[in-house]
Protein backbone atom coordinates (compact mmCIF):
# COMPACT_ATOMS: atom_id res chain seq x y z
CA UNK A 1 0.00 0.00 0.00
CA UNK A 2 1.38 3.24 -0.96
CA UNK A 3 0.49 6.32 1.35
CA UNK A 4 1.17 8.81 -1.90
CA UNK A 5 -1.45 7.25 -3.69
CA UNK A 6 -4.02 7.17 -0.91
CA UNK A 7 -3.52 10.96 -0.56
CA UNK A 8 -3.56 11.65 -4.06
CA UNK A 9 -7.08 9.55 -4.42
CA UNK A 10 -8.55 11.17 -0.76
CA UNK A 11 -10.16 14.11 -2.55
CA UNK A 12 -12.29 12.03 -5.49
CA UNK A 13 -13.24 9.72 -2.41
CA UNK A 14 -14.23 12.17 -0.65
CA UNK A 15 -16.68 14.25 -3.11
CA UNK A 16 -18.01 10.86 -4.35
CA UNK A 17 -18.69 10.27 -0.87
CA UNK A 18 -20.34 13.51 -0.59
CA UNK A 19 -22.55 12.24 -4.16
CA UNK A 20 -23.38 9.23 -2.22
CA UNK A 21 -24.60 10.60 1.06
CA UNK A 22 -26.33 13.74 -0.58
CA UNK A 23 -28.51 11.13 -2.92
CA UNK A 24 -28.66 8.35 -0.39
CA UNK A 25 -30.16 10.65 2.08
CA UNK A 26 -32.23 12.66 -0.19
CA UNK A 27 -33.51 9.37 -1.26
CA UNK A 28 -33.92 7.80 2.30
CA UNK A 29 -36.30 11.01 2.62
CA UNK A 30 -38.39 10.84 0.16
CA UNK A 31 -39.13 6.97 0.39
CA UNK A 32 -40.24 7.55 4.33
CA UNK A 33 -42.44 9.94 2.82
CA UNK A 34 -43.42 7.46 0.28
CA UNK A 35 -43.43 4.77 3.27
CA UNK A 36 -45.61 6.67 5.27
CA UNK A 37 -48.04 7.60 2.61
CA UNK A 38 -48.10 4.09 1.46
CA UNK A 39 -48.60 2.87 5.02
CA UNK A 40 -51.20 5.01 5.76
CA UNK A 41 -53.43 3.71 2.47
CA UNK A 42 -53.47 0.12 3.69
CA UNK A 43 -54.42 1.05 7.47
CA UNK A 44 -57.64 2.84 6.50
CA UNK A 45 -58.09 0.39 3.72
CA UNK A 46 -59.22 3.25 0.98
CA UNK A 47 -60.25 1.42 -1.75
CA UNK A 48 -58.55 1.35 -5.09
CA UNK A 49 -55.66 3.38 -4.05
CA UNK A 50 -55.26 0.27 -1.62
CA UNK A 51 -54.97 -2.01 -4.57
CA UNK A 52 -52.74 0.41 -6.55
CA UNK A 53 -50.44 0.79 -3.58
CA UNK A 54 -49.96 -3.19 -2.76
CA UNK A 55 -49.14 -3.66 -6.59
CA UNK A 56 -46.29 -0.84 -6.39
CA UNK A 57 -45.06 -2.37 -2.86
CA UNK A 58 -45.02 -5.63 -4.89
CA UNK A 59 -43.14 -4.62 -7.92
CA UNK A 60 -41.25 -2.49 -5.99
CA UNK A 61 -39.93 -5.07 -3.37
CA UNK A 62 -39.43 -7.77 -6.15
CA UNK A 63 -37.37 -5.95 -8.53
CA UNK A 64 -33.80 -5.21 -7.90
CA UNK A 65 -32.18 -1.11 -7.88
CA UNK A 66 -30.11 -1.97 -10.71
CA UNK A 67 -32.73 -3.00 -13.17
CA UNK A 68 -35.23 -0.35 -11.83
CA UNK A 69 -32.54 1.98 -12.57
CA UNK A 70 -31.73 0.71 -16.22
CA UNK A 71 -35.48 0.88 -16.41
CA UNK A 72 -35.76 5.01 -15.39
CA UNK A 73 -32.24 5.94 -17.10
CA UNK A 74 -32.38 4.19 -20.09
CA UNK A 75 -35.80 2.80 -20.96
CA UNK A 76 -37.93 5.71 -20.00
CA UNK A 77 -36.17 8.11 -22.94
CA UNK A 78 -37.26 5.94 -25.16
CA UNK A 79 -40.26 7.44 -24.38
CA UNK A 80 -39.56 10.57 -24.89
CA UNK A 81 -38.72 11.04 -20.85
CA UNK A 82 -35.39 12.23 -20.35
CA UNK A 83 -33.92 12.23 -16.86
CA UNK A 84 -30.43 13.38 -15.42
CA UNK A 85 -28.66 10.39 -13.49
CA UNK A 86 -28.68 12.35 -10.11
CA UNK A 87 -32.57 12.67 -10.48
CA UNK A 88 -32.98 9.12 -12.17
CA UNK A 89 -30.45 7.70 -8.26
CA UNK A 90 -32.70 9.60 -5.76
CA UNK A 91 -36.36 8.33 -7.88
CA UNK A 92 -34.60 4.50 -8.21
CA UNK A 93 -33.89 4.69 -4.63
CA UNK A 94 -37.27 5.86 -3.60
CA UNK A 95 -38.96 3.44 -5.61
CA UNK A 96 -37.24 1.12 -3.69
CA UNK A 97 -36.96 2.52 -0.61
CA UNK A 98 -40.76 3.62 -0.94
CA UNK A 99 -42.08 -0.10 -0.44
CA UNK A 100 -39.37 -1.42 2.03
CA UNK A 101 -40.51 1.85 4.34
CA UNK A 102 -43.53 0.90 4.29
CA UNK A 103 -43.52 -2.56 5.11
CA UNK A 104 -41.33 -1.45 8.00
CA UNK A 105 -44.23 1.16 9.44
CA UNK A 106 -47.31 -1.25 8.64
CA UNK A 107 -45.73 -4.30 10.38
CA UNK A 108 -45.50 -1.51 13.46
CA UNK A 109 -49.40 -0.73 12.79
CA UNK A 110 -50.03 -4.85 12.72
CA UNK A 111 -48.50 -5.40 16.06
CA UNK A 112 -50.74 -2.83 18.27
CA UNK A 113 -53.73 -5.23 19.06
CA UNK A 114 -57.24 -3.26 17.70
CA UNK A 115 -58.59 -3.97 21.08
CA UNK A 116 -56.23 -0.91 21.98
CA UNK A 117 -58.08 1.90 19.06
CA UNK A 118 -61.03 -0.03 20.40
CA UNK A 119 -60.58 1.24 24.11
CA UNK A 120 -59.49 4.23 23.04
CA UNK A 121 -62.35 5.03 20.81
CA UNK A 122 -64.55 3.96 24.23
CA UNK A 123 -62.69 6.54 26.93
CA UNK A 124 -64.50 9.07 23.49
CA UNK A 125 -61.68 9.50 21.61
CA UNK A 126 -62.69 10.19 18.02
CA UNK A 127 -60.73 7.69 14.88
CA UNK A 128 -58.14 10.65 14.37
CA UNK A 129 -57.09 11.14 18.29
CA UNK A 130 -56.91 6.90 19.37
CA UNK A 131 -54.41 6.78 15.88
CA UNK A 132 -52.07 10.11 16.51
CA UNK A 133 -52.43 9.53 20.33
CA UNK A 134 -52.60 5.60 21.23
CA UNK A 135 -51.91 3.97 17.96
CA UNK A 136 -48.98 5.79 15.84
CA UNK A 137 -46.75 6.47 19.03
CA UNK A 138 -46.50 2.74 19.37
CA UNK A 139 -46.31 2.23 15.68
CA UNK A 140 -43.66 3.89 15.52
CA UNK A 141 -41.19 2.73 18.24
CA UNK A 142 -42.23 -0.76 17.42
CA UNK A 143 -41.27 -0.30 13.32
CA UNK A 144 -37.94 1.68 14.45
CA UNK A 145 -34.60 -1.67 14.42
CA UNK A 146 -36.58 -2.33 10.68
CA UNK A 147 -36.52 1.34 9.72
CA UNK A 148 -32.67 2.00 10.49
CA UNK A 149 -32.21 -1.52 9.21
CA UNK A 150 -33.37 0.39 5.69
CA UNK A 151 -31.85 3.16 5.96
CA UNK A 152 -28.03 1.28 6.09
CA UNK A 153 -29.83 -1.02 3.52
CA UNK A 154 -31.11 2.27 1.16
CA UNK A 155 -27.62 3.89 1.72
CA UNK A 156 -25.54 0.63 0.76
CA UNK A 157 -27.93 -0.11 -2.29
CA UNK A 158 -26.16 3.59 -4.11
CA UNK A 159 -23.68 1.07 -5.31
CA UNK A 160 -25.37 0.17 -8.14
CA UNK A 161 -25.48 3.99 -9.25
CA UNK A 162 -22.75 3.02 -11.58
CA UNK A 163 -24.86 2.03 -13.61
CA UNK A 164 -26.59 5.42 -14.59
CA UNK A 165 -22.74 7.19 -15.08
CA UNK A 166 -23.26 8.43 -11.27
CA UNK A 167 -19.81 9.01 -9.75
CA UNK A 168 -20.21 7.12 -6.03
CA UNK A 169 -17.96 5.46 -3.98
CA UNK A 170 -18.00 2.34 -5.73
CA UNK A 171 -17.95 3.53 -9.66
CA UNK A 172 -14.99 6.00 -8.62
CA UNK A 173 -13.10 3.15 -6.50
CA UNK A 174 -13.89 0.89 -9.77
CA UNK A 175 -12.85 3.42 -12.27
CA UNK A 176 -9.67 4.40 -10.92
CA UNK A 177 -8.45 0.82 -10.44
CA UNK A 178 -8.97 0.99 -14.30
CA UNK A 179 -6.71 4.45 -14.91
CA UNK A 180 -4.10 3.40 -12.63
CA UNK A 181 -4.53 -0.09 -11.72
CA UNK A 182 -3.79 0.43 -7.97
CA UNK A 183 -5.86 -2.02 -7.48
CA UNK A 184 -4.93 -2.32 -2.98
CA UNK A 185 -5.16 1.23 -2.45
CA UNK A 186 -8.54 2.04 -4.28
CA UNK A 187 -10.07 -0.92 -2.89
CA UNK A 188 -9.53 -0.17 0.24
CA UNK A 189 -10.14 3.57 0.86
CA UNK A 190 -13.63 1.86 -0.40
CA UNK A 191 -13.87 0.08 2.47
CA UNK A 192 -13.23 2.68 4.85
CA UNK A 193 -15.15 5.31 3.22
CA UNK A 194 -18.04 3.14 3.12
CA UNK A 195 -17.60 2.65 7.21
CA UNK A 196 -16.91 6.16 7.70
CA UNK A 197 -20.48 6.68 6.22
CA UNK A 198 -22.29 4.03 7.34
CA UNK A 199 -20.84 3.06 10.67
CA UNK A 200 -22.16 6.20 12.74
CA UNK A 201 -25.93 5.75 11.03
CA UNK A 202 -25.54 2.46 12.75
CA UNK A 203 -24.01 3.48 15.80
CA UNK A 204 -27.30 6.02 16.08
CA UNK A 205 -29.84 3.81 14.82
CA UNK A 206 -29.11 1.85 18.09
CA UNK A 207 -28.94 4.49 20.13
CA UNK A 208 -32.56 5.96 18.61
CA UNK A 209 -33.82 2.37 19.00
CA UNK A 210 -32.98 1.96 22.78
CA UNK A 211 -34.51 5.87 23.09
CA UNK A 212 -37.71 5.25 21.65
CA UNK A 213 -38.64 1.64 22.01
CA UNK A 214 -41.07 1.93 25.10
CA UNK A 215 -44.39 0.31 23.27
CA UNK A 216 -45.39 -3.43 24.38
CA UNK A 217 -45.95 -4.68 27.49
CA UNK A 218 -43.87 -4.91 30.26
CA UNK A 219 -40.93 -2.37 29.43
CA UNK B 1 -24.59 1.81 25.21
CA UNK B 2 -21.89 -0.97 26.41
CA UNK B 3 -22.59 -2.88 23.54
CA UNK B 4 -22.36 -0.19 20.97
CA UNK B 5 -18.71 0.54 22.60
CA UNK B 6 -17.51 -3.03 22.35
CA UNK B 7 -18.68 -3.40 18.52
CA UNK B 8 -16.61 -0.26 17.54
CA UNK B 9 -13.39 -1.57 19.85
CA UNK B 10 -14.19 -5.17 17.76
CA UNK B 11 -14.53 -3.22 14.31
CA UNK B 12 -11.50 -1.15 14.63
CA UNK B 13 -9.43 -4.59 15.68
CA UNK B 14 -10.45 -6.36 12.28
CA UNK B 15 -9.71 -3.33 10.77
CA UNK B 16 -6.14 -3.08 12.01
CA UNK B 17 -5.73 -6.44 11.09
CA UNK B 18 -7.10 -5.75 7.32
CA UNK B 19 -4.55 -3.06 7.16
CA UNK B 20 -1.46 -5.11 8.16
CA UNK B 21 -2.56 -7.96 5.78
CA UNK B 22 -2.58 -5.23 2.82
CA UNK B 23 0.93 -4.45 3.82
CA UNK B 24 2.19 -7.59 3.54
CA UNK B 25 0.39 -8.30 0.07
CA UNK B 26 2.51 -5.06 -1.05
CA UNK B 27 5.84 -6.05 0.72
CA UNK B 28 5.91 -9.52 -0.24
CA UNK B 29 8.23 -10.39 -2.82
CA UNK B 30 7.18 -10.54 -6.82
CA UNK B 31 9.21 -13.52 -7.33
CA UNK B 32 7.61 -15.43 -4.10
CA UNK B 33 3.93 -14.30 -5.43
CA UNK B 34 4.44 -15.57 -8.96
CA UNK B 35 4.86 -19.07 -7.44
CA UNK B 36 2.04 -19.01 -5.17
CA UNK B 37 -1.21 -20.47 -6.70
CA UNK B 38 -3.46 -18.93 -4.11
CA UNK B 39 -5.89 -16.32 -5.09
CA UNK B 40 -5.48 -14.20 -1.72
CA UNK B 41 -4.56 -10.76 -3.07
CA UNK B 42 -1.10 -11.66 -4.93
CA UNK B 43 -0.04 -9.54 -7.39
CA UNK B 44 0.48 -12.22 -10.58
CA UNK B 45 -1.11 -15.32 -10.11
CA UNK B 46 -0.91 -17.30 -13.11
CA UNK B 47 -1.11 -20.56 -14.51
CA UNK B 48 2.24 -21.89 -17.04
CA UNK B 49 1.58 -23.14 -20.71
CA UNK B 50 1.74 -26.89 -19.28
CA UNK B 51 -0.34 -26.42 -15.94
CA UNK B 52 -3.11 -25.13 -18.69
CA UNK B 53 -2.61 -28.25 -21.18
CA UNK B 54 -2.60 -30.63 -18.61
CA UNK B 55 -5.86 -28.95 -17.34
CA UNK B 56 -7.10 -29.14 -21.18
CA UNK B 57 -8.85 -25.81 -20.74
CA UNK B 58 -8.03 -21.96 -21.25
CA UNK B 59 -9.92 -19.57 -19.63
CA UNK B 60 -9.68 -16.27 -22.25
CA UNK B 61 -11.02 -12.92 -21.03
CA UNK B 62 -13.28 -11.71 -24.00
CA UNK B 63 -16.18 -8.42 -24.10
CA UNK B 64 -19.49 -9.79 -24.25
CA UNK B 65 -21.27 -6.68 -25.54
CA UNK B 66 -18.52 -5.29 -28.22
CA UNK B 67 -19.70 -5.75 -31.23
CA UNK B 68 -18.12 -6.73 -33.85
CA UNK B 69 -14.41 -7.23 -31.88
CA UNK B 70 -16.27 -9.63 -29.19
CA UNK B 71 -19.72 -9.99 -28.61
CA UNK B 72 -22.39 -12.99 -27.63
CA UNK B 73 -24.49 -13.27 -30.80
CA UNK B 74 -28.33 -14.26 -30.76
CA UNK B 75 -28.07 -18.33 -29.91
CA UNK B 76 -25.38 -17.11 -26.84
CA UNK B 77 -22.12 -17.99 -28.38
CA UNK B 78 -19.37 -15.71 -28.58
CA UNK B 79 -18.62 -14.25 -31.60
CA UNK B 80 -16.20 -11.31 -33.06
CA UNK B 81 -12.57 -10.26 -34.59
CA UNK B 82 -10.62 -11.19 -30.76
CA UNK B 83 -13.05 -14.30 -30.47
CA UNK B 84 -12.18 -15.97 -33.91
CA UNK B 85 -8.49 -15.64 -32.93
CA UNK B 86 -9.30 -16.90 -29.65
CA UNK B 87 -10.73 -19.83 -30.95
CA UNK B 88 -7.63 -20.80 -33.19
CA UNK B 89 -5.90 -20.07 -30.30
CA UNK B 90 -7.82 -22.89 -28.69
CA UNK B 91 -7.01 -25.05 -31.46
CA UNK B 92 -3.75 -25.07 -31.55
CA UNK B 93 -3.57 -25.28 -27.74
CA UNK B 94 -5.40 -28.53 -28.19
CA UNK B 95 -7.80 -27.35 -25.27
CA UNK B 96 -10.97 -26.29 -24.29
CA UNK B 97 -11.91 -22.68 -24.30
CA UNK B 98 -14.16 -21.04 -21.25
CA UNK B 99 -14.87 -17.72 -22.19
CA UNK B 100 -15.24 -15.15 -19.65
CA UNK B 101 -16.74 -12.12 -20.12
CA UNK B 102 -14.95 -8.93 -18.82
CA UNK B 103 -15.36 -5.18 -18.98
CA UNK B 104 -12.99 -2.35 -19.83
CA UNK B 105 -12.16 -1.34 -16.50
CA UNK B 106 -11.53 -5.18 -14.88
CA UNK B 107 -9.03 -6.32 -17.94
CA UNK B 108 -5.97 -5.69 -15.95
CA UNK B 109 -7.40 -6.99 -12.57
CA UNK B 110 -8.83 -9.99 -14.26
CA UNK B 111 -5.14 -11.29 -14.76
CA UNK B 112 -3.65 -9.96 -11.98
CA UNK B 113 -6.10 -12.53 -10.07
CA UNK B 114 -5.21 -15.85 -12.46
CA UNK B 115 -9.59 -15.29 -13.18
CA UNK B 116 -8.25 -15.46 -16.85
CA UNK B 117 -5.14 -16.90 -18.93
CA UNK B 118 -5.36 -14.62 -21.73
CA UNK B 119 -7.24 -11.12 -22.53
CA UNK B 120 -8.24 -11.08 -25.48
CA UNK B 121 -10.71 -7.97 -25.02
CA UNK B 122 -9.57 -5.67 -27.71
CA UNK B 123 -7.07 -4.41 -24.95
CA UNK B 124 -4.54 -1.65 -26.27
CA UNK B 125 -1.50 -1.59 -25.41
CA UNK B 126 -0.11 0.99 -23.01
CA UNK B 127 2.71 1.90 -20.70
CA UNK B 128 1.09 1.69 -17.64
CA UNK B 129 -0.57 -1.55 -18.69
CA UNK B 130 2.40 -3.23 -19.53
CA UNK B 131 3.57 -2.12 -16.18
CA UNK B 132 0.61 -4.56 -15.16
CA UNK B 133 0.43 -7.20 -17.55
CA UNK B 134 2.76 -8.87 -20.71
CA UNK B 135 1.39 -7.72 -23.58
CA UNK B 136 2.10 -10.36 -26.74
CA UNK B 137 2.48 -9.14 -30.44
CA UNK B 138 0.16 -6.76 -31.25
CA UNK B 139 -2.82 -7.87 -33.96
CA UNK B 140 -4.88 -4.74 -35.19
CA UNK B 141 -4.14 -1.11 -35.38
CA UNK B 142 -6.41 1.45 -33.33
CA UNK B 143 -6.80 5.16 -32.23
CA UNK B 144 -9.21 7.08 -31.17
CA UNK B 145 -12.17 8.69 -32.38
CA UNK B 146 -14.96 10.74 -31.17
CA UNK B 147 -18.72 9.95 -32.60
CA UNK B 148 -21.71 12.48 -32.51
CA UNK B 149 -25.10 13.11 -33.43
CA UNK B 150 -25.44 14.73 -36.73
CA UNK B 151 -27.60 17.64 -35.25
CA UNK B 152 -24.19 18.78 -34.00
CA UNK B 153 -21.36 16.73 -35.33
CA UNK B 154 -17.98 17.48 -32.80
CA UNK B 155 -14.84 17.71 -35.36
CA UNK B 156 -12.39 19.27 -32.53
CA UNK B 157 -12.49 18.94 -29.01
CA UNK B 158 -12.03 22.82 -28.74
CA UNK B 159 -16.06 22.34 -29.87
CA UNK B 160 -17.18 21.21 -26.46
CA UNK B 161 -18.08 23.94 -24.36
CA UNK B 162 -18.37 23.51 -20.13
CA UNK B 163 -21.56 22.50 -20.26
CA UNK B 164 -21.15 19.51 -22.63
CA UNK B 165 -20.17 15.73 -20.67
CA UNK B 166 -18.26 13.53 -23.07
CA UNK B 167 -18.93 9.92 -22.50
CA UNK B 168 -16.30 7.34 -22.31
CA UNK B 169 -16.18 4.48 -21.07
CA UNK B 170 -14.46 3.23 -17.66
CA UNK B 171 -10.97 2.06 -17.88
CA UNK B 172 -10.40 2.76 -21.84
CA UNK B 173 -7.65 4.41 -23.20
CA UNK B 174 -9.78 7.07 -24.13
CA UNK B 175 -10.94 7.86 -20.87
CA UNK B 176 -7.27 8.25 -20.08
CA UNK B 177 -6.32 10.39 -23.02
CA UNK B 178 -9.14 12.81 -22.37
CA UNK B 179 -8.43 12.46 -18.21
CA UNK B 180 -4.81 13.57 -19.13
CA UNK B 181 -4.79 15.83 -22.10
CA UNK B 182 -8.09 17.46 -21.58
CA UNK B 183 -8.88 17.64 -18.25
CA UNK B 184 -11.45 20.79 -18.91
CA UNK B 185 -13.37 18.54 -20.62
CA UNK B 186 -16.45 16.76 -18.57
CA UNK B 187 -16.71 13.26 -18.76
CA UNK B 188 -19.60 10.88 -18.15
CA UNK B 189 -18.52 7.34 -17.55
CA UNK B 190 -20.27 4.46 -18.28
CA UNK B 191 -19.19 0.91 -16.75
CA UNK B 192 -19.88 -0.95 -19.95
CA UNK B 193 -20.35 -0.37 -23.78
CA UNK B 194 -23.97 -1.26 -23.79
CA UNK B 195 -24.33 1.14 -21.42
CA UNK B 196 -22.74 3.59 -22.99
CA UNK B 197 -24.25 3.01 -26.64
CA UNK B 198 -27.46 3.71 -24.88
CA UNK B 199 -26.57 6.80 -23.89
CA UNK B 200 -25.20 7.94 -26.40
CA UNK B 201 -28.81 6.81 -28.17
CA UNK B 202 -30.95 8.83 -25.57
CA UNK B 203 -28.86 12.03 -26.02
CA UNK B 204 -27.17 11.84 -22.33
CA UNK B 205 -24.05 13.51 -23.97
CA UNK B 206 -22.68 15.16 -26.77
CA UNK B 207 -20.06 13.19 -28.01
CA UNK B 208 -18.74 9.35 -27.38
CA UNK B 209 -15.26 9.10 -26.81
CA UNK B 210 -13.81 5.49 -27.56
CA UNK B 211 -11.19 3.35 -30.23
CA UNK B 212 -11.99 4.56 -33.61
CA UNK B 213 -12.77 1.06 -34.53
CA UNK B 214 -15.81 1.28 -31.92
CA UNK B 215 -17.47 4.77 -33.27
CA UNK B 216 -17.00 3.84 -36.78
CA UNK B 217 -18.68 1.00 -36.21
CA UNK B 218 -21.31 2.41 -34.15
CA UNK B 219 -21.89 5.33 -37.16
CA UNK B 220 -22.11 2.30 -39.58
CA UNK B 221 -24.90 0.66 -37.62
CA UNK B 222 -26.85 3.87 -35.93
CA UNK B 223 -28.44 6.28 -38.79
CA UNK B 224 -27.92 9.63 -37.70
CA UNK B 225 -24.03 9.75 -36.30
CA UNK B 226 -21.39 10.74 -37.90
CA UNK B 227 -17.66 10.46 -36.84
CA UNK B 228 -16.29 13.85 -36.66
CA UNK B 229 -12.88 13.32 -34.92
CA UNK B 230 -11.73 9.80 -36.94
CA UNK B 231 -8.26 9.77 -35.39
CA UNK B 232 -7.33 11.40 -31.76
CA UNK B 233 -4.41 10.77 -29.74
CA UNK B 234 -1.58 8.25 -30.79
CA UNK B 235 -1.43 5.66 -32.91
CA UNK B 236 -1.93 2.59 -30.95
CA UNK B 237 -2.00 -1.28 -31.16
CA UNK B 238 -3.95 -3.72 -29.66
CA UNK B 239 -2.38 -7.37 -28.71
CA UNK B 240 -3.10 -10.27 -26.11
CA UNK B 241 -2.16 -9.99 -22.93
CA UNK B 242 -1.14 -12.81 -20.62
CA UNK B 243 -0.41 -12.23 -16.30
CA UNK B 244 2.69 -10.22 -15.84
CA UNK B 245 5.83 -12.58 -15.54
CA UNK B 246 3.66 -15.88 -17.34
CA UNK B 247 6.58 -16.02 -20.01
CA UNK B 248 5.95 -19.72 -20.91
CA UNK B 249 2.41 -18.73 -22.47
CA UNK B 250 3.66 -15.58 -23.74
CA UNK B 251 6.11 -16.88 -26.30
CA UNK B 252 3.80 -19.76 -26.97
CA UNK B 253 0.84 -16.54 -28.39
CA UNK B 254 4.06 -14.80 -29.58
CA UNK B 255 5.16 -18.33 -31.59
CA UNK B 256 1.35 -18.29 -32.95
CA UNK B 257 0.71 -14.62 -34.14
CA UNK B 258 4.75 -14.76 -36.31
CA UNK B 259 3.11 -18.69 -37.57
CA UNK B 260 -0.29 -17.08 -38.71
CA UNK B 261 1.34 -14.77 -40.59
CA UNK B 262 2.04 -17.38 -43.46
CA UNK B 263 -1.64 -18.12 -43.56
CA UNK B 264 -2.55 -14.71 -43.10
CA UNK B 265 -4.61 -15.42 -40.63
CA UNK B 266 -5.80 -12.35 -39.28
CA UNK B 267 -6.53 -10.89 -43.01
CA UNK B 268 -9.30 -14.17 -42.63
CA UNK B 269 -10.53 -13.15 -39.30
CA UNK B 270 -11.43 -9.48 -40.48
CA UNK B 271 -12.37 -10.88 -43.62
CA UNK B 272 -14.99 -13.10 -41.23
CA UNK B 273 -15.64 -10.61 -39.01
CA UNK B 274 -15.61 -7.25 -39.28
CA UNK B 275 -16.11 -7.02 -43.35
CA UNK B 276 -19.95 -6.28 -42.68
CA UNK B 277 -19.07 -3.46 -40.21
CA UNK B 278 -16.07 -1.92 -42.13
CA UNK B 279 -16.05 -2.71 -45.62
CA UNK B 280 -12.68 -4.00 -47.40
CA UNK B 281 -11.67 -0.39 -46.89
CA UNK B 282 -10.20 -0.42 -43.43
CA UNK B 283 -8.32 -3.60 -43.83
CA UNK B 284 -5.16 -2.79 -44.75
CA UNK B 285 -5.01 0.26 -42.28
CA UNK B 286 -7.14 -2.42 -39.48
CA UNK B 287 -5.32 -5.97 -39.65
CA UNK B 288 -1.64 -6.47 -38.17
CA UNK B 289 -0.13 -10.18 -39.49
CA UNK B 290 2.83 -11.75 -37.67
CA UNK B 291 2.84 -9.13 -34.48
CA UNK B 292 3.71 -5.66 -37.39
CA UNK B 293 4.84 -6.98 -40.21
CA UNK B 294 2.07 -6.13 -42.10
CA UNK B 295 2.08 -2.54 -40.07
CA UNK B 296 4.36 -0.87 -43.22
CA UNK B 297 1.97 -1.99 -45.68
CA UNK B 298 -0.94 0.27 -43.86
CA UNK B 299 -2.07 3.20 -46.15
Amino acid sequence: MDAAVLHEYLPLYAKAALLTIRLGLLGVLLSILTGLFCAAVQYLKIPLLRIIVRVYIELSRNTPLLIQLFFIYYGLPKIGIRTDPAVCGVAGLTFLGGSYMAEAFRSGLEAIPPIQEESALSLGMTRIQAAVHVILPQALSVSVPAFVANVIFLLKETSVFSAVSLMDLMFTAKDLIGLYYDTTEALFLLVVFYLLMLLPVSILGSIVEKKVRYAGFGT
Amino acid sequence: MRRTKWFAISFLAALGVTLAGCGQVSAGSAAQAAETTDDQGSKAVYRTLDEIKSDGTVNIGVFSDKNPFGYVDENGAYQGYDVYFAERIGQDLGVKINYVSTEAANRVEYLETGKVDIVLANFTVTKERAEKVDFALPYMNVALGVVSPDSRVITDLSEITADDEVIVISGTTAETYLTENNPEIKLQKYDTYANAKNAIENGNGVAWANDNTEVIAFALQNPGYTVGIPSLGSQDTIAPAVSKGNTTLLDWINDEIRALADEQFFHKDYEATLVDTYGLDYEESLVLEGGGAAATAAP
